[in-house]
């Protein structure tokens, strides 16, 4: 479906992935260029080497549009939802097509998320944390993208929010979307996920099922440190 | 109602067929301010070329002004195209100073270019509703005022239904702040600038035919315009499509009540003045917008 | 080798001298009234082509100047030796008084300040008869009259003005005026005050332009009040955008060309005008950088600096102490009752995940921002209500996470800027000569090789706080930066590291300090960091969500 190939994110790495369907978590201390994979992937940066293939067409050429249209997905870090709309004129927006259409994609979209049928007419900015998170989220679904791409949800979050958002990524995947999910909260990342990268500079330092890299030596080292200098 | 009251009532009323025109071309300068982070200094220029547009069309089609008015503003809305892609687009990956100047430039040239083919001298346009005056009780409202408060009052309320209730609306707003995550999400952010041109073209056209009737237009009309429209803008909060309407109006209420009690020099001496004033109070204006880019 | 400046300031010279020689007086006349224009034009560089600020006030102050060589020199009759300081000072002190209350305004809203300036100019000139003589303006002034007198009166005085010019922009002011215009909170962080260069800047410009102002009232031998008109602004700013933005010669340039522009232009008849915009249309879209900057394009390029090692005296040591810092936005508590401090020689790393308040901290030391309670001091000195360029003289400087130098900037430029602000360059006037500041800079580049450390340390800093300094470096460059910052230490100075990759950090620091929520959850050595249980529950999240 997705495919990296030799991908160069920052100078000295590159990264090399086949994404699998259900939960992929990307996880790397700040500054592993995380969020600069997903942005490559977005189309939103050009990246330093290699190619992107989405169903074996090299996309290198694609505008963002042409991605979501093709199915990309898109919640970025810091949720970054349109401040001065309301709840629901951030969901429509995004839905580029009839209105029928975009009234199924919208009950769809709100059956996973109640919490914001309550809130239709609030202006974003209003929102909790939570609350922004969950319609980043539904904004991005809004798309009815097959790959969903996320950066850091869990940021600013209290642990139950978190918690709340993790099921719904599960939901979600086990009805047949492709998460790509970058991290930080590490230990909850996999006891959802199927499978983990671990990312450090730019490199792949691991790869494999969730269980694999919850156990692996280089997240460890890759997050804590291993002192080098003494 | 005692003669003084009523004095100062009437000066507000023309202040407000006034201050309605400011707003429309305060709303076209951040119409495309919000959509591009462009400071277009030949709205002004555009209002000019509005004006003369209308007075050929009433030359060669002797029918009231109401309905000469969707022509010029979809002629207007086809120069905007034009306009986008001269002004914006070559300079939209340099410093802001660049596109700023050159909309000087073409608004010097759009200026000069009237100047040389209807010369310098004021022209007449069509009325919008006939000529004359209405009374309102005591106080008397020309036609053309009448007018220009009823045509401003509508095209504002459609840009408000556009922008605020439609899908159009909602996308241009979105990727006024937020481009780069509009782009993410599938929305094309450039047709949407080029619509952002083209409307704010067919705001300023309407403006220009409405202001052609009772004030004549002249090559250089549209420099006080966009003066006023600028402080409009940056009194209101840079980028803020209510700051730039409360302004407008607040500039000619000021000015014609000013101008009514003393002379129109006092008046623009006062404005002026208290836009200093303001500034030093309030450096980021009425209504400061956190979400408005700065150019 | 000559420069293009060189080279198109002989043309110049030549068609000047070709135009005296030979000319008619029509022709010389003109050329004296493109001095008035060049002088203006020369001014118009200081504010807007080397500080950066968008002024829309120098046609008004042109306009001042030949109004007040009008009413001095010729209602008055004033002697000339008392009336030119006059015609400099005049608009200078104006300019100055309604630059004052307006200084802390940019971008847009300066713009607009200064046009409020210009229309009140403008209305001062077309209405008040009594002074100015209204629309009349003002007829009798003593005229240099025909002939190569008002020429080479004029061409003095652009002479003059041009040295004047070169000379408050010499030295370390290039590099430091060229910060200050690309990114004002950089500037700030090297030791330079925008603001004040921006005022010191828009005040020259005025008395520039009102000598160009004066120069014009003496050749026609009268003012009129279309001398008040914007058109003159739009012109000023056309001289300097197609001359070549910043640059002396480029203003002279664009004065001559758009003074005899309606001659040349002749055959068009009333359309002229429009050619005029199109043109300067076309020059923008074409030759950004003006004509004589896009000569410089082509030229080749000048030797690079040779590195020379400054005497790498001991810094001035001090602990940096940071006492009971709260700070609070919008109601939502950042930092709580933060208390640390970096000490002479020692290397403190400061972690803790996103959104704990790491930046918010930096941006309290640095000036950026004030504490709401607490105190922030450099040894005996307190810091938290100096300004930032204040605390980056002082001793604390610091590095940024994105360190890209503003456009067009070499990174040598920007470390030479710090270097001009540590020996107290103001942006005009005396400075350090440029080329030991660019030997100097050049050797901090060859050690620091991060251009953004290398800027910091120019300003020769007892603490200096580095924001992800390892953030894109690979491996042999991130053990490159861990000697570095290493030897800093070793020199006596105390460094705060602000970093995410772990493997760096640890293994560089002395004590480690953690930031949880705004609080400093714990201070300790890398292992007891590593250890703690709290720590291992954010980074890694064993503790169950």
């Amino acid at each position: 479906m997705l495919r990296l190939d030799r991908v160069g994110i920052l100078r000295g790495g590159a990264v090399d992935v086949d994404l699998a369907a259900g939960i992929t978590a990307l996880l790397g201390p700040n500054g592993a260029g995380k969020t600069e994979l997903l942005e490559a992937v977005m189309g939103l940066r050009r990246p330093l080497a290699g190619s992107i293939y989405l169903d074996g067409a090299d996309i290198a050429r694609w505008t963002p549009e042409r991605r979501s249209r093709a199915g990309i997905g898109w919640c970025p870090e810091g949720r970054r939802i349109f401040p001065g709309l309301s709840v629901m004129e951030n969901l429509e927006l995004v839905a580029t097509v009839g209105r029928m259409e975009r009234r199924r994609r919208l009950d769809r979209v709100l059956g996973y998320l109640p919490a914001l049928a309550d809130k239709r007419g609030a202006a974003a900015w209003t929102l909790s944390g939570g609350q922004q998170q969950m319609l980043a989220i539904g904004r991005a679904l809004m798309t009815a993208p097959r790959i969903l791409l996320l950066d850091e949800p869990s940021r600013g979050l209290a642990p139950v929010l978190v918690a709340d958002l993790f099921a719904l990524l599960r939901m979600l995947a086990d009805d047949g979307l492709t998460i790509l999910l970058a991290e930080q909260a590490v230990a909850a990342a996999l006891n959802i996920a199927d499978r983990g990268l671990v990312l450090e500079h730019g490199r792949l330092q691991a790869s494999g099922t969730a269980a694999e890299i919850r156990t692996h030596a280089a997240l460890e080292r890759s997050l804590l440190g291993a002192g080098r200098y003494s | 109602m005692p003669a003084e009251l009523l004095t100062f009532a009437q000066l507000v009323l023309n202040g407000l067929a006034l201050g309605a025109a400011y707003a429309l071309v305060a709303l076209g300068f951040v119409l495309v301010l919000n959509a591009t982070g462009a400071v277009n200094f030949a709205q002004g220029d555009m209002v000019m070329l509005g004006g003369y547009a209308a007075v050929a069309l009433a030359r060669a089609l002797p029918v009231p002004g109401l309905l000469l008015l969707p022509l010029v503003m979809a002629a207007m809305a086809g120069f905007g195209l034009l306009f986008s892609a001269l002004a914006w687009r070559p300079f939209r990956h340099r410093p802001p100073i660049f596109g700023l100047l050159a909309t000087v430039a073409l608004g010097l040239a759009l200026q000069e270019a009237m100047n040389a083919l209807e010369g310098a001298g004021p022209q007449a346009g069509p009325a919008l509703l006939g000529v004359g005056e209405i009374r309102l009780g005591p106080l008397g409202l020309s036609r053309a005022s009448l007018g220009i408060l009823l045509a401003c009052l509508g095209l504002g309320l459609a840009q408000g239904w556009l922008l605020g209730r439609t899908q159009f609306g909602r996308r241009l707003r979105a990727s006024a702040q937020d481009p780069v995550t509009a782009r993410a999400l599938g929305i094309p952010v450039d047709r949407l600038i080029a619509v952002s041109f083209m409307l704010a073209a067919a705001l300023a056209g309407a403006v220009g035919l409405l202001l052609s009737g009772p004030y004549f237009v002249t090559p250089t009309s549209g420099t006080d315009l966009i003066l006023r429209a600028y402080i409009a803008v940056a009194i209101g909060g840079w980028g803020s499509l209510r700051g730039a309407v409360v302004g407008a109006l607040l500039i000619a209420l000021f000015e014609s009540v000013v101008a009514g009690y003393a002379s129109s020099v006092a008046a623009t001496a006062a404005l002026y003045g208290a836009v200093l004033l303001l500034l030093m109070v309030r450096p980021s204006g009425l209504f400061p917008a956190p979400l408005g880019r700065r150019a | 080798m000559m420069r293009p400046a060189s080279l198109v300031g002989l043309a110049i010279a030549l068609w000047l001298l070709v135009v005296l020689l030979l000319g008619s007086g029509y022709e010389q006349r003109l050329m004296a009234l493109a001095a008035g224009y060049a002088l203006m034009a020369i001014g118009y560089q200081l504010v807007f082509g080397q500080a950066g600020a968008l002024s829309l006030a120098q046609g008004a102050c042109f306009a001042i100047g030949a109004y007040t060589a009008g009413i001095l020199g010729g209602r008055l009759g004033w002697p000339l030796w008392a009336e030119l300081p006059a015609v400099v000072l005049v608009p200078a002190a104006l300019a100055g008084l309604a630059h004052t209350p307006v200084r802390r305004l940019d971008g847009h809203f300066f713009a607009l300040a200064t046009l409020g300036f210009a229309v009140l100019v403008r209305l001062v000139a077309v209405d008040a008869q009594g002074l100015t003589g209204g629309a009349n303006g003002l007829v009798g002034v003593p005229a240099f009259g025909r002939g190569p007198g008002a020429m080479l009166v004029g061409w003095s005085l652009v002479g003059l003005g041009a040295a004047l010019a070169l000379w408050l922009t010499r030295g370390g002011n290039g590099p430091a005026l060229a910060l200050v215009r690309g990114d004002a909170d950089l500037a700030r962080a090297s030791g330079l005050d925008p603001e004040r260069i921006r005022a010191r800047g828009f005040v020259l410009a005025a008395g520039f332009a009102g000598a160009g102002g004066a120069l014009q009232a003496h050749v026609l031998g009268l003012v009129s009040p279309d001398v008040a008109e914007f058109s003159v602004m739009v012109g000023c700013l056309a001289m300097v955008v197609i001359g070549g933005r910043g640059s002396v010669m480029g203003a002279v340039l664009g004065a001559l060309l758009i003074g005899h522009l309606p001659e040349w232009l002749r055959p068009l008849g009333a359309s002229y005008r429009v050619a005029y915009g199109l043109g300067l249309f076309a020059c923008l879209l074409v030759a950004p950088a003006g004509l004589i900057g896009s000569l410089e394009r082509f030229w080749p390029m000048r030797r690079a600096a040779r590195p020379v090692a400054g005497q790498r005296a001991a810094p001035a040591v001090a602990t940096l102490r940071i006492d009971g810092v709260e700070k609070s936005y919008g109601g939502i508590a950042v930092l709580r009752d933060v208390t640390l401090e970096v000490r002479p020689g020692e290397i403190v790393g400061l972690i803790g995940p996103n959104g704990s308040g790491k930046t918010t901290l930096v941006n309290l030391i640095s000036g950026l921002d004030r504490p709401d309670r607490g105190t922030i001091s450099l040894g005996e000195r307190r810091l938290d209500r100096l300004s930032p360029d204040r605390i980056a003289l002082a001793g604390v400087a610091r590095s940024f996470q994105t360190p890209a130098p503003p456009d067009g900037m070499a990174p040598l430029d920007l470390v030479t800027a710090a270097l001009a602000a540590k020996r107290g360059c103001a942006g005009f006037g005396a400075a350090a000569e440029l080329e030991p500041l660019q030997g100097r800079a050049a050797d901090l580049l060859q050690r620091a090789w991060s251009t953004d450390i290398a800027r910091a340390l120019a300003l020769d800093p007892a603490v200096l706080l580095l924001d992800e300094p390892a953030a894109g470096l690979d491996a042999g460059e991130r053990d490159r930066l861990g000697l570095l910052l290493r030897a800093l230490a070793a020199e006596g100075r105390g460094l705060l590291v602000i970093e995410h990759d772990m493997g760096f950090l640890m293994g560089l620091v002395d004590r480690v300090a953690v930031l949880l929520d705004g609080r400093i959850a714990l201070i300790g050595t890398p292992d007891a960091v590593r250890a703690d249980p709290g720590v291992r529950a954010a980074y890694l999240g064993t503790v169950p969500c």
